[in-house]
């Protein structure tokens, strides 16, 4: 009984988070709006265009590891007493980098739909995500 | 020169063919982001609770699904643009943190870059009556508390409640199991009751 009534408590609580979070939505002001069109609107523009991008990236991944490597020298002679060299190195180097997830967005991604693939029973509906 | 011809029209009809496609694939592609664009800066903005950053991080992930996934099914496009906004949220949380290490590192203060509630606030769009600054100030308690979950948590319950996902497609955006969403969620309902308080329901 108490279990069944803090279940109804807890709907009525994410209903009312639910209907916040809508009106906080349709509330959002003109400029925002005009921006995510903007936005969308360069998405779409990109629409197949995946496999030219590692070739745009690598040099920027040069740079950034260049950068790395220049910083461990730097700081090892000079300010070590204060953090590691190799900590700050790593984080210039996640400072630097601007797509670092993406490798492993692609493989996590093709993993996640070969598992799909194998566990979701074709039968049961996999509703509320497209 | 009959083959020719023939060829010739296979060739160009085959080619009319890919633009359609293209092009319906565009359109359905545009109508999902205009779908759930601003759902999703809102839960962007909640996360990194600065909404500059949260539109870039927006724009960031539609690029990321047009790019490379607007060949997939359009029933995965919901749990891939999920998946990469919220690595896209985890990677910037992580690069604030290490900004923030770099800054002290170098002696500077970051005081001035502290987050201000009141000016990242969504503009108010002319005099709100009463009960709709009730709503604003309630929304706002929600936001603070679900700033401060710990970050699987917050996902669970922004995807689940926000977003309106169900479970399996909260473990695919989460690429975690589905067992994972239900603790995180539950544990997340629970937290944001108990800081929230009986008054605010």
């Amino acid at each position: 009984m108490k279990e069944s009534n803090n279940i109804k408590a807890d709907d009525a609580f994410a209903e009312k988070a639910r209907q916040l979070f809508d009106e906080s939505v349709q509330n959002l002001d003109g400029e925002t709006r005009s921006r995510l069109n903007r936005g969308r609107q360069a998405a779409l523009a990109e629409i197949g265009s995946g496999n030219r991008r590692w070739a745009q990236w690598a040099p920027a991944g040069g740079v950034a590891v260049a950068a790395a490597a220049a910083l461990v020298v730097w700081t090892g002679s000079s300010q070590i007493e204060v953090m590691d060299a190799p900590e700050v190195a790593s984080d210039m180097e996640i400072l630097l980098t601007e797509d670092s997830l993406e490798m492993l967005e692609d493989l996590e991604f093709y993993s996640w739909i070969e598992l799909d693939d194998e566990t979701i029973d074709p039968g049961e509906p996999t509703n509320n995500v497209g | 020169m009959n083959a020719y011809a023939a060829s010739f029209a296979v060739s160009s009809q085959a080619e009319d063919r890919k633009g359609v496609d293209t092009l319906q694939r565009e359109a359905r592609l545009n109508r999902f982001f205009a779908d759930v664009e601003k759902r999703a800066l809102r839960i962007a903005e909640i996360s990194i609770r600065d909404r500059d950053e949260a539109l870039d991080l927006v724009q960031d992930a539609m690029i990321k699904l047009a790019r490379n996934y607007a060949g997939h099914p359009p029933d995965e496009w919901m749990p891939l643009f999920y998946r990469i906004l919220q690595n896209r949220i985890r990677d910037w949380q992580r690069r604030q943190m290490v900004r923030n290490r770099v800054m002290v590192f170098f002696g500077r203060n970051t005081d001035e870059d502290d987050f201000d509630p009141i000016a990242a606030a969504p503009d108010p769009a002319g005099r709100a009556p009463d009960e709709e600054l009730q709503s604003r100030e309630a929304m706002r308690s929600l936001e603070d508390a679900v700033a401060v979950l710990p970050g699987r948590q917050r996902e669970a319950f922004m995807l689940r409640t926000f977003e309106g996902l169900d479970v399996a497609g909260t473990a695919a955006a989460m690429g975690c199991s589905e067992g994972s969403v239900k603790t995180h969620y539950s544990r997340a309902i629970h937290s944001l009751r108990a800081t929230l308080g009986e008054h605010w329901q």
